[in-house]
This record gives structure tokens, sequence and C-alpha cells, in this order.
């Protein structure tokens, strides 16, 4: 199964909130949407699930053209932010509400329901309402109701924002297990980089309402595409030098190295990070970053260094990158 | 000191109500004969008897508020849902006309059930009942369905739940604190309305309960019978306390808890 957006646009009270998206999803594939908030690629989410329709272009699953059919008929099995579990139903009826709706038999239901329960390991709340469950379990539901769609198509929009680190770094292989196994093409809506580099195959960047960049987690990390994406993707924060003939360069804080010859530096304050420290320095070419290990200790002829080829080159006015690193 | 000032009224009716005359107007002498039933009994066996009026607001109220929550629930259901000039400018409208002495209508109002023949029947009472609850009923939904969180809603169309479905099993019963407070008021509005009451039904056997009091009240001209009267408002406000105690708890309860995660 694929998933293909045709140049799609959707204007919402005169703000264009998507301009010109053209993706292609493969099956199998996990798609990361990246961005700030109010990028659009909730409205991204949504315009494929059905739930907003487009102003023009059109969205493919599987060659067939989906642009203007309803959204129960499209087949999505969609995480919301906020689950959105029905409060009022348990588990049990919060997940079996769809399959009586959509006229399938009470035994087929059950059957049905309490193998994705036992496959989520969810049995024992098959009774409780939402308000009585954790974060991740509520999170566990969501992805079960996702899954008893048997979708063409996954959507999940932001899965694990609202839980907590910990949680978040445990139901990742979960979520893998259940749903980037398959042979669906999945979307995964995040704000989090390190949750998109982890989770995809392939990151698109959004900003604005505009795909910026579209490539896997490596490319997009070594090669942005423009300033935008350069300090947006990877933390801590590429250092970006002042404007010169036209040029701005760019270089990861962990590319700066220590070395014999290079620049005087002076440091203003040292962060901690665990397995590396962050040295914010004071330099003639201005304040920079840089990230070495922990151990590293730092003596008066130190200067700091870096390769060339390790530049990221972007043209000031367009602020796109013209190097080919 | 609140419960001092809101329940004495009550209580000197409950007083009053089980009192014999004498005792009324000499409180202060002791008298043997103080207690009595009789004020009850005299209102349940005149003719028609008391009962009668209970069941005549009973039918009000009751069609009264099924015809409001009708039209208002999908009226809010839509005016929540619509975001444009038009619903602000009902919006406006229906709280103005919320804010409207309603006692101005009832001219007119005795006029329309002339002309359509309204008078004398208790089911048409609920035309005006409801047209004079409908924009406080509006309002008051219209602010519940719009709490609630839209991904719920949208949860349910990905579900495959229709329109009415979706309104049958997730809206309404998220809503349903509110359903129950607005049938309420309502409720206590007919049960209490006088004016409209009056002038539109005559017959001794249809009048609705405050009627029937203030006819208690008025039945003779050299004296008024505290004892009956207070026996009779006692009576009409059992079903009212009754009703409240019932639904306390579906008001209060928090449905929406654990729709969005904490």
């Amino acid at each position: 199964m694929t998933l293909i957006l045709n140049s799609i646009n959707k204007q919402i009270n005169k703000n264009w909130i998507i301009q010109d998206l053209s993706l292609k999803v493969k099956d199998g594939e996990c798609l990361a949407i990246l961005g700030p908030s109010g990028c659009g690629k909730s409205t991204t989410l949504r315009l494929i699930a059905g739930l907003e329709i487009c102003d023009s272009g059109s969205i493919f699953i599987n060659d067939e053209d989906i642009t203007n059919i309803s959204p129960v008929d499209r087949k999505i099995g969609m995480v919301f932010q906020s689950y959105a579990l029905f409060p009022h139903l348990t588990i049990y009826e919060n997940l079996s509400l769809g399959l009586k709706i959509r006229g399938i038999s009470k035994k087929e239901s059950i059957r049905r329901v309490s193998s994705i329960l036992d496959l989520l390991k969810l049995e024992h709340l098959s009774t409780r309402k939402p308000a009585a469950l954790s974060g991740g379990q509520r999170q566990r539901v969501a992805l079960a109701r996702a899954l008893l769609r048997d979708p063409s198509l996954y959507l999940l929009d932001e899965p694990m924002s609202n839980l907590d680190a910990q949680l978040r770094e445990r139901l990742r292989p979960e979520l893998r297990r259940l749903i980037l196994n398959g042979n669906q093409p999945v979307i995964y809506v995040t704000h989090d980089q390190h949750e998109a580099m982890s989770m995809a195959n392939r990151i698109a960047i959004l900003n604005d309402g505009r795909l910026v960049q579209i490539g896997t987690p490596k490319d997009i990390y070594k090669t942005p595409a423009s300033i935008f994406v350069a300090s947006f993707v990877g933390r801590p924060q590429i250092n970006l030098f002042p404007e010169s003939a036209g040029l701005i360069k760019g270089i990861r804080p962990e590319d700066i190295f220590l070395d014999n010859k290079g620049i005087d530096f002076k440091i203003l304050y040292t962060e901690w990070l665990g397995t590396n420290q962050l040295f914010h320095l004071d330099t003639s070419q201005g304040r920079l970053r840089m990230l070495c290990n922990a151990d590293i200790s730092i003596n008066s002829d130190h200067k700091i260094n870096w390769k060339q080829e390790k530049l990221h080159l972007f043209d000031s006015k367009t602020k796109l990158r013209i190097n080919n690193g | 000191m609140l419960l001092i000032w809101s329940l004495s009224p009550l209580i000197w009716q409950l007083y009053t109500s089980l009192s014999t005359p004498e005792a009324l107007t000499r409180p202060l002498e002791i008298n043997e004969f103080r207690w009595t039933f009789d004020n009850y009994k005299q209102i349940f066996q005149a003719n028609p008897p008391f009962v009668r009026y209970l069941l005549n607001s009973l039918i009000v109220g009751l069609s009264s508020t099924i015809l409001t929550l009708a039209i208002a629930l999908p009226a809010s259901y839509s005016l929540a849902k619509a975001n444009n000039k038009v619903s602000k400018i009902s919006k406006i409208i229906l709280l103005a006309s919320a804010l409207f002495p309603y006692f101005l209508l009832f001219l007119a109002l005795l006029e329309f059930a002339r002309e359509m023949n309204f008078g004398n029947n208790l089911l048409a009472l609920c035309i005006p009942y409801s047209a004079l609850c409908m924009p406080l009923a509006v309002l008051l939904l219209t602010a519940a369905f719009k709490d609630l969180p839209n991904d719920l809603e949208e949860a349910a169309r990905l579900e495959g739940l229709g329109l009415i479905n979706r309104l049958r099993w997730i809206l309404f019963p998220l809503i349903k604190p509110a359903i129950a407070s607005t049938s309420i008021l309502v409720f206590l509005f007919t049960w209490n309305e006088y004016p409209i009451a009056l002038t539109w039904i005559s017959k001794s056997e249809l009048i609705t309960l405050p009627v029937a009091i203030a006819r208690i009240a008025g039945s003779s001209v050299y004296s008024v019978p505290y004892g009956a009267y207070a026996a009779a408002t006692v009576v009409g406000a059992l079903p009212l306390l009754l009703i409240v105690f019932i639904f306390q708890k579906r008001i209060v309860s928090g449905l929406t808890q654990g729709a969005i995660k904490g």
C-alpha cells in the first residue's frame, strides 16, 4: 500500500496552512513529519484522515483517489495526541463501538477485541474507564483502537508527547513491534527530533506549511537543505557564523575539536551532559558551542579547529544549502 | 447562617401547614389541638383533589422539557459546530431574548392561544413554555457541546459513526450533566409559572399547581385559609425537592474527566 499526496493546499481563515505539499510513502515505511508548532503537520494528518478537505490537490492510497471520500471509507487507523478515548465507555466498549457500528457480529467483535487486548497486554483493564488508566495504558488503548480498524494506513499524531521520557523509551520498541513491522505506510507527526530520528525511515520537515526537506534521518542531519533545517535538527544546535561574501557557514558543535593550531578561545561556561560536555566559547569568530567527550581536559595552549569538509555552506539570501557535504 | 436564611421560610410553611387555624392566630397559647393533618386532608379531599393539579403540572412540565430538549439539542449542536457570522448573531439574539421579561408577552400569548384554540389544553401550554425556556436551554447546551474536545468526535467519525450515532453514543452521554441541569431548569420554570397558566387554562380540573394554590388562597373573600394554602405549597414543593435530589449526582459527576491525557 502506498500513500501519495499530490501538491495539496489548505487555507484556513485565509491563512495558508499547507502549501503545495507532495509526498510519497511506501509499504511499511514510516515517515515522520517534523516541524515547529504551527507548521501544518497536524493539518497534514487531518487532511490525510479526511477530517479536513483539501482546497486543491489530491490524495491517493494504492492508486485510488481518496481526496473526496469520507474518513470512514479511507480505512485509517489514527492515534490522536489526546488519545481521544471515549471517557464514558469502558475500555472494552471503547474498542468495540466502532466494530458494532460497522456491522460486525457480536461474536466476531468479542474475538477481535480480546485478541487485541491480549496483544497489548490490556485484558485486565477491559472493564475500566479511561480515567482509571495511566498515560501509557491510555496510549496503548488508543493504539489498539487504531489496530482494530485493520487500516490501510496509520496516522500517529504526537503519540508520545504526553508521556514522560522513561515511558517513551519503553514504548518505542512496542510501537515498532505493533505498527512499523506491518506493510502499511505509517505517518508519524512529532515535534521531537529524537523520536523522529529513532522511529522513522524518512523524515519530512515542514515549515510554514511547506515541505522544506525530505530524506533519511542521516541525510537530514548530514546535509540539511537550508539554514532552517540545519538549526531545527540537531541538539545542541548548529553554530552559524556571521554572513560573509553572501555566504553563511555552519558547523555542528561535535565537529569542532581541540587542536594545536586553529583559533583562540575563552570558555564562557560549560554544560555537563553525562557522556558529553558542551562548552560555550567566545572566539574571534563569535560565540561557538563545542561538544566534547566528558573526560576531556583543556589546557591553556589548546586552540579549536574543524575540518573544512564538515562546514555547511548556505546562501545568505535564499538561506539554502550550496555545498554537497 | 445561609442555611437558616434559605430554610426558614420552608420551615415556617411546614409549621403552618401542620397547625390548626386557632393555633396560628394565637401562637403563644398552649393548645392541645395544636397539630393537625386537617389541612392536608382538606386539599386532598377537595373537588377536584389536589393530586389532580400535581398531575396536570407534571404533564405540562414533562412535555415542555421534552419539547425544549428536542429542539434545543440539535440547535445547540449546530451552533457549537458552526463558526460563522450567522451563528454568532443568533447567539447574541438568543442571549437578548433570554433577558427579555416574559411577563410582557403574556397578553400577546393569550391572543395567540385564542386564535389557535389552545385554551384549556394542557399539552398546548408546552409551546409557550418551551419557547420561553429555549434561549437559556440553547445557551447552556451550546456551552456544553463546545466544552467537549473536538478529538472525541473526530475519533468517532474515523470509527465510522455517522452524525446520529455520534450524538447517540458519544455526545449526548458526555453532556448528560448539562442535559440534566437544563431539564431541571425547564421543569422548575413550568412548575412555577403562573400568568400564562392562569390565562390559558380556565377549567378547574385542568389548572396547574401555582394557579390551584392561588385559588385556595383566594377561595374566600373574608379569610385566608393559611393552613390549606401552606399544605398546598408543601405538597407542590416536594416533587421538586425529589427531582433535585435524584439528579444531583448526575449534575455534579465530572463525566468528561479522563478524556484527555493528563
